[in-house]
Formats: structure tokens, C-alpha cells, sequence
């Protein structure tokens, strides 16, 4: 079930250190990536370098899956999201940002797919990807001033947020790891053998059954508040440009 | 952890444990999206990816106890967060409005009094460079450009 198993080193390190290495990795790759003022070609080259030992790192420390090809497809959507999501929070245009983030979209709604939810997967595409990226992509077009601002090449304490991303992530796989070891102890018991129900049968009908029959009133819920949201962004738009025009500033 | 509260359910398969992983790894990134980038909207595409990163963790749980409440709530999410991101845009345009930058700390004046002003270090120097743009053989008579086409930006 571990890592070391499978790919036959003739070292086996515990999957702690090799997890440990990675979130170290992590944390030394953003903090050499992230946007820091005049960054040389040599630090964001180990930055780089160091992204991919982090990566490395972390997909040797996943789980076997059983099949290959399931696994091959995992681990291929798996990396782009998360290339593409570092991506995101690393670049200093803001539009170069918002693109890459579709490209997450897309690694992620692979990963959904890969998970059995695939009305999820297409949703996460039609309404992130469709609708939120593009509506930020026009608010970034109205209000982004020409070339890149100072405040775009630096960061807000980058050391210090790449060690707090580190932590939270190394504590997150801690978790993680005492689950599959929690796992283990169980599936030596007589419950290993529970059947779980298979949800990527029927997927969408079953889904549309659960949304509109259990969660009928939620559905109610949700569509008052996308109303509610739409009518309170329009309000504060208009209160805005009145209160722009009141005071003599150019209202947009 | 108490093995017996495990044994009521099936044990956690590699797909499970992945699938958690993957979504801690986004959670993580879009955290520290937010505490470093000063962008607003950067700040705001982080959010979302923290959003993402919970979305897979709970579509792995959904997967592996056989139930649609993990997916029922990743389609709440979604929603949710097409609301949020609309109003946030709003307000984000509404404080470009006001200061003409997307700095976050254009507004650090409502920060508490006790809290030193922050300072930037390092400040890069403008880049100097000319931006290269492929040239056109000139032909015919030269336009007259309009005062408003000359301050188009020039790069995004």
C-alpha cells in the first residue's frame, strides 16, 4: 500500500520522511517563486527545481491505486492542477493568473472526473471556467492599470507565507496518513469486506433524484440567494457611481 | 484513531487517500495565495482555489462512503461561490474606484492603530526595457491618430 513498495528502490524510506522532503521542497520552492522584487534567473531556476522535487515527492508518497491506467490518468490531472494552481498564486500579471487558474479548472474537474463525479466535473467547468473566470477577466480589463504595478512584483511577507502554506499542508497529510494507518488496522479486521454503493451508475439521474428530492428546499435556498446576490451587486454598483458623481469624481 | 469508528465504513482506499491529498495540496496553495499577493483579484482567484481544494477532498469522501452529500454539497458550493465572486467584483471595483490601484495595501489606512505601517522593501526598478512589437513595412499616407487611441495601454 506504501509508496516504497511499488517502485522498488533499494532504499525504502518511510513514507513521513519522503512526505516531510516534499513539504519542505514545497515551502522552498514558493518562497523562492513567489514575486519578490528583482528575482534573479538563478533563484527562480532552484525554485523551479525545487517545485519539481516537491511534486516528485508528493506522487511517491500517494497511494497505489491498483490499476495502472487509473493511476497513470490520476497522476497526470493531479500534477496539472496542481502546476497550474501554483501557477496562479506565482505569476505577476493578473491575467496570466486568471488564465492559468482555467487550466487548474481543468486539471481539477479531471480529478473530479477520475473520482466517479462527472456532472461535477462538466459543472466545475460551465460555471467556473464560463461564467466566474470570464467575469474576471472583465473586471481585471476595467481595472487594471497599464503594465504591471509594484505591487505585483512584490509579495507580502513571502517567507513567511510560503512556511505557513508548508504547515498547514504537512499537517492536512499528517491526517491523511493516520487515516490510511487507521485503514490498514481495519482492513486486517472482518469489516474490510463492506460494499460501498457505486455512485457512477445512472450518475446524472440519480444526482438530479438526490438534488431535487432530499435537497428541494436547499435548491429553493440557493436560487433566493443567486437573486439576492445579483440584485445587492447591481445595488451596490449604482450607489457607487451616484456617490462618484456626488463628489465629483469621473464615474465609470 | 479508534479503528472501531473506521470498521463501520469500508477502509480508505488509495483513491481516497489521493483524492485528500490533492485537495490539501490546492488548499494549502490557495492559502498562500492569500497571505502573499496583494492583488485584489489574485487574492480572489486564491480564494477560489481553496474552494476547489475542498471541493475535491469532499467528491473523495462522497466517493468512498457511497453517499451524495459530498456531491450535494460541492453543487452548493459552486453556487455559492458564483454568488460571492459577483459581489466581491463589485466591491473590488468599487475600491479601484476610490484609489485607482488593486493594491490591498492602498487600504492598510483601516488597519488597527497599534499595527506599524507597512513599508515595501525591495521595490523593483521599472524595467527599462523596450517591449518588442513586430514592425510593418509603412505604406501610404500616414493616419492621424485620435488623443484617445494613443493612450490605449500597451500591454496587459
Amino acid at each position: 500500500m506504501t509508496a516504497d513498495a511499488a517502485f522498488g528502490l533499494p532504499f525504502s524510506p518511510r513514507p513521513g520522511v519522503l512526505l516531510g522532503f516534499a513539504v519542505a521542497a514545497a515551502a522552498a520552492s514558493l518562497w523562492l517563486l513567489l514575486p519578490r522584487g528583482r528575482a534573479g534567473r538563478i533563484s527562480r531556476a532552484v525554485g523551479i527545481l525545487a517545485g519539481i522535487a516537491s511534486l516528485s515527492g508528493f506522487a511517491a508518497a500517494g497511494h497505489r491505486m491498483g490499476s495502472l491506467g487509473e493511476e497513470f490518468v490520476f497522476l497526470t490531472v493531479a500534477t496539472v492542477a496542481i502546476v497550474s494552481a501554483a501557477a496562479t498564486i506565482l505569476t505577476r500579471s493578473p491575467v496570466y493568473s486568471a488564465i492559468w487558474f482555467a487550466l487548474a479548472l481543468a486539471g481539477i474537474s479531471g480529478v473530479l472526473l477520475v473520482l466517479g463525479a462527472q456532472f461535477l466535473g462538466v459543472a466545475t467547468i460551465v460555471v467556473y471556467a464560463g461564467a466566474i473566470l470570464v467575469m474576471f477577466l472583465f473586471v481585471l480589463m476595467l481595472a487594471q492599470p497599464s503594465g504591471l504595478t509594484p505591487s505585483d512584483r512584490i509579495s507580502n511577507e513571502p517567507l513567511l507565507s510560503a512556511i505557513a502554506g508548508a504547515v498547514l499542508v504537512g499537517l492536512l497529510t499528517l491526517s491523511i496518513g493516520r487515516l490510511s494507518a487507521g485503514s490498514e488496522d481495519a482492513a486486517a479486521g472482518p469489516a474490510a469486506a463492506v460494499e460501498v454503493a457505486d455512485l457512477s451508475v445512472d450518475h446524472v439521474a440519480r444526482l438530479g433524484g438526490e438534488l431535487f428530492g432530499r435537497h428541494l428546499i436547499a435548491v429553493e435556498a440557493a436560487g433566493v440567494l443567486l437573486l439576492v446576490a445579483l440584485i445587492g451587486a447591481i445595488a451596490v454598483v449604482s450607489r457607487g457611481e451616484a456617490a462618484a458623481v456626488a463628489e465629483g469624481r469621473p464615474a465609470r | 484513531m479508534n479503528p472501531d469508528s473506521l470498521a463501520a465504513t469500508a477502509p480508505a482506499d488509495g483513491m481516497l487517500l489521493n483524492g485528500l491529498l490533492v485537495g490539501a495540496v490546492l488548499f494549502a496553495l490557495g492559502f498562500v495565495g492569500i497571505l502573499a499577493r496583494r492583488n485584489m483579484i489574485v487574492m480572489f482567484l486564491s480564494a477560489e482555489l481553496m474552494l476547489q481544494g475542498v471541493s475535491v477532498s469532499l467528491v473523495s469522501w462522497s466517493r468512498h462512503h457511497g453517499d451524495w452529500g459530498g456531491q450535494m454539497l460541492v453543487i452548493f458550493v459552486l453556487t455559492v461561490a458564483a454568488c460571492e465572486a459577483a459581489v466581491a467584483l463589485v466591491f473590488v471595483l468599487q475600491a479601484f474606484a476610490r484609489t485607482g490601484r488593486l493594491d490591498v495595501a492602498a487600504w492598510q489606512s483601516l488597519r488597527e492603530s497599534v499595527v506599524p505601517r507597512a513599508v515595501d522593501h525591495g521595490l523593483p526598478e521599472v524595467d527599462t526595457h523596450p517591449q518588442t512589437w513586430p514592425r510593418l513595412t509603412p505604406a501610404g499616407i500616414e493616419p492621424e491618430l485620435e488623443e484617445d487611441e494613443l493612450l490605449q495601454r500597451e500591454h496587459v
